[in-house]
């Protein structure tokens, strides 16, 4: 096998990589807000059964959670899984993430001084007005760089996928690895994941950056 | 106090590291590498994933034909048998490293020839397709349009690839997926994600005894020949181990092995 064959084959393996990665974010992100607000809840049964939630996901390996979501369906109600690999991984990972960054939004938002409350209400604000307004512009600034490292721990973390055989890029490095006895593959994908990875670094300073109004 | 426990802690650590430093040292110079006794050691590679080959036992050890059959070559030549179980992917890396001696776990021949010194073969396989009895799938020619699975880096893998072995069979599938150990493509296979799997008669035959609903097709794949597989320059090794082998072979130890229950699949692929 020559050295561009194995990089296109790798390349068709980042692309899966990425798709993976980036609907991950598109669904994590918002229903981390919303399992955030569930979270701190009033409501002691809604905030109860949150925490549950967020101590299994974080509390058992992602390895684990896919290959309970893929096969669940089948060994629970005796469910055919054809065609069920690639939704399977989007349910597993993108809940996983929403439980850490439903905690990253939770520190975000308690955070904020009760100050900024009073001065809303005095202003004449409504609650929704207010988060929308005056703390969410607030909190995102502050937790971007813990978001940015959930971010960079995700990039890394789809190599998971292939638990349940999705041909993701480090899966394919170890077959071509396995297949020329070569440790090149290897190399490669340390490339590639770094590369994705800076990017991701500098996309998100440019949006810290953006965020710097005050200084 | 505080003071003794810093010395106490610098000690340790230098100890510790000592150790660390002196291990792979003396393995990499296998199998020249010998115990406090003077005894030679000889470390086996292995995937602990591999059954009947290499596995985890019912009991917690680890075990397995070929763990079985390398113990008696140790025991013959007065070697201390070590175990050394690694992932299958980074192999290569263990045993150029001197992490273990040689790979001993149902690995084939086919197409790795140049790419190891290895021993005399003791054991033949075929590669076989495993589907549900009730699939409806009864030749080669019926899985067109449909998603077969196979173990990474496993020999049915390579051979669905090759273009001199059987890739314009795997081009008439819907799909081949990849998997990291056959007990989750079963598992798919089960579960209806997958039609059909590859993969060699022996392992096949593992995965479903104790289980019915199963069936391989009549028409092989391909055929295979295993052996053991070392360093390359380490011939006098090699030549030590399949004096051993043929010795086993000889006296009706290995076939002894193979009488095993959890063995039958291999008893009639035995070659030595």
């Amino acid at each position: 096998m020559t050295f561009s064959t194995m990089l296109t084959t790798m390349s068709s393996g980042m692309l899966k990589t990425c798709s993976l990665f980036f609907l991950t974010l598109w669904f994590s992100l918002p229903i981390g807000m919303l399992v955030a607000f569930g979270r701190m809840a009033k409501n002691p049964v809604v905030r109860g059964a949150v925490k549950i939630y967020i101590a299994v996901m974080r509390g058992t390996p992602l390895m684990l959670q896919l290959i309970m979501w893929y096969f669940g369906p089948f060994y629970l109600f005796g469910w055919s899984i054809k065609g069920y690999r690639f939704p399977a991984l989007l349910i597993g990972f993108s809940l996983n993430y929403a439980a850490y960054f439903a905690e990253i939004y939770r520190s975000g938002i308690e955070s904020m001084p009760i100050g900024q409350y009073e001065a809303a209400e005095v202003l004449g604000y409504t609650k929704a007005q207010t988060f929308f307004r005056i703390i969410l512009p607030q909190v995102v600034k502050r937790i971007l760089p813990a978001v940015t490292n959930e971010v960079i721990t995700l990039v890394k973390d789809t190599s998971l996928a292939f638990t349940i055989a999705y041909a993701e890029v480090f899966s394919l490095a170890k077959q071509i690895a396995a297949s020329q006895t070569s440790f090149t593959p290897f190399v490669i994908a340390g490339v590639f994941y770094f590369a994705a990875n800076y990017a991701v670094a500098f996309a998100m300073e440019r949006v810290e950056k953006a965020f710097a109004y005050f200084r | 106090m505080k003071r003794f426990f810093a010395a106490l802690l610098a000690l340790s650590l230098c100890i510790s590291l000592a150790a660390c430093g002196g291990s792979p040292a003396s393995s990499a110079a296998a199998p020249a590498s010998s115990d406090d006794a003077g005894k030679t050691v000889f470390i086996q590679g292995f995937d602990l994933d591999y059954p009947p080959y290499s596995y985890l036992q019912n009991d917690g050890t680890v075990g397995g034909f070929d763990v079985e059959a390398c113990q008696a070559v140790c025991d013959y030549l007065g070697w201390e048998y070590m175990a050394r179980p690694f992932n299958w992917d980074v192999k290569d890396a263990e045993l150029n490293s001197g992490s273990c001696d040689c790979i001993w776990s149902g690995f084939t021949v086919e197409g790795r020839e140049d790419d190891y010194v290895w021993s005399i073969p003791y054991s033949n396989n075929t590669q076989l397709i495993l589907v549900k009895e009730d699939s409806g799938i009864n030749n080669l020619g019926d899985l067109a349009g449909k998603v077969v699975g196979v173990q990474t880096a496993t020999s049915a893998f390579d051979l669905l690839q090759d273009e001199e072995g059987q890739k314009a069979l795997c081009d008439t599938f819907a799909s081949l997926e990849v998997f990291e150990t056959y007990t989750i493509a079963f598992n798919d296979l089960k579960a209806g994600g997958i039609d059909a799997i590859a993969i060699d008669a022996t392992a096949g035959g593992f995965l479903i005894s104790g289980e019915t609903g199963y069936k391989f097709l009549d028409e092989e794949l391909g055929v295979e020949t295993y052996a053991v597989g070392f360093r390359k320059g380490d011939e006098a090794l090699r030549d030590q181990v399949n004096e051993a082998l043929q010795a086993l072979s000889a006296n009706g130890t290995l076939q002894k092995i193979a009488e095993k229950e959890e063995y039958a699949e291999i008893r009639e692929f035995l070659v030595l």
